[in-house]
């Protein structure tokens, strides 16, 4: 019954991303002003998102370990996995953003990179959560999780710093299309495309954040059995 | 089609492409480390005071 759930739950993941990309491709019209490069956006745009939503599954998880970890050591564990697994996969989707954002930038504005502060508080965001990464795969010891939680609620906080810097300042990167100054929004072919890219890659996202939380989830298991092991032996 | 519209397309499906190699390489990653997972729970269970790194 799981594994059939699980099937069906891919097969319509990859029927989404499928159509997704039918309607980036053949059904959203060209960009009157960028042209066909403008429809990077369908999965530039979508990569953020997602990247968001894990970033705060991540922070939901570190700031859960720092409550349980004295009084409910297994809830604490959990949370750690769901920490550890929303920052890594959020960094994927991170990366697809920093990407893909230079290659349109190449043919849009003429130039691969820029220091405005869109661009620099990304690139400061990903450089975080890197290094809770690397925190996390190098530290030893029993306060690694302690010291990765932390970061990562401190790493949290450049999430709403990125999302507001085009409006905080004046940046390269273009004026907030939704939810912006009167006159900002997009064609409706083109709203219908980027959300069913948008759902598409979350079902995705979703798929490998569980498979990654199912991954450290065992690797803890396997150590709590191996300590057991020693106290017996 | 002229030279800026085949540079477009070009970096279109560059972004395009980027995108699945790195979804589908981490996908590929965390599919050795499930599988790595198995064969370390296994060996644990069969030689408790052996651990393979």
């Amino acid at each position: 019954m799981k594994k059939a759930a699980i099937g069906f739950y891919v097969g319509v993941t990859l029927a989404l991303m499928a159509w997704g990309f039918y309607q980036a491709i053949y059904v959203a019209p060209n960009d009157a002003m960028q042209g066909e490069i403008f429809r990077i956006i369908y999965y530039h745009v979508p990569s953020w998102a997602v990247a968001f939503i894990f970033l705060a599954v991540s922070l939901a998880g570190s700031i859960g370990f720092l409550a349980f970890r004295r009084n409910f050591p297994n809830r604490a564990q959990v949370a750690d996995a769901w920490a550890v697994a929303g920052a890594e996969v959020g960094v994927v989707f991170l990366t697809v953003g920093l990407t893909t954002g230079p290659l349109w930038g190449r043919r849009a504005w003429g130039i691969w990179w820029t220091w405005d502060a869109r661009l620099t508080t990304s690139l400061v965001l990903w450089l975080i959560y890197v290094s809770y990464l690397l925190l996390r795969r190098f530290a030893a010891g029993p306060q690694m999780q302690t010291l990765a939680a932390v970061l990562g609620i401190f790493g949290a906080l450049d999430v709403p710093i990125v999302y507001m810097s085009n409006r905080w300042w004046r940046t390269q990167h273009p004026a907030p299309v939704f939810g912006g100054s009167s006159g900002s929004g997009m064609d409706k072919t083109m709203v219908g495309a980027l959300m069913w890219n948008m759902l598409a890659w979350l079902c995705w996202g979703l798929l490998i954040l569980a498979l990654r939380y199912r991954v450290e989830r065992k690797s803890q298991l396997i150590e709590a059995e191996e300590a057991q092991q020693a106290l017996e032996a | 089609m002229d030279q800026a519209a085949i540079l477009d397309h070009q970096f279109l499906i560059a972004a395009y492409a980027v995108t699945w190699t790195i979804q589908l390489g981490y996908l590929a990653f965390l599919g050795m480390k499930w599988r790595a997972q198995k064969r370390e729970q296994a060996r644990v269970r069969q030689n408790p005071r052996q651990r393979a790194n």
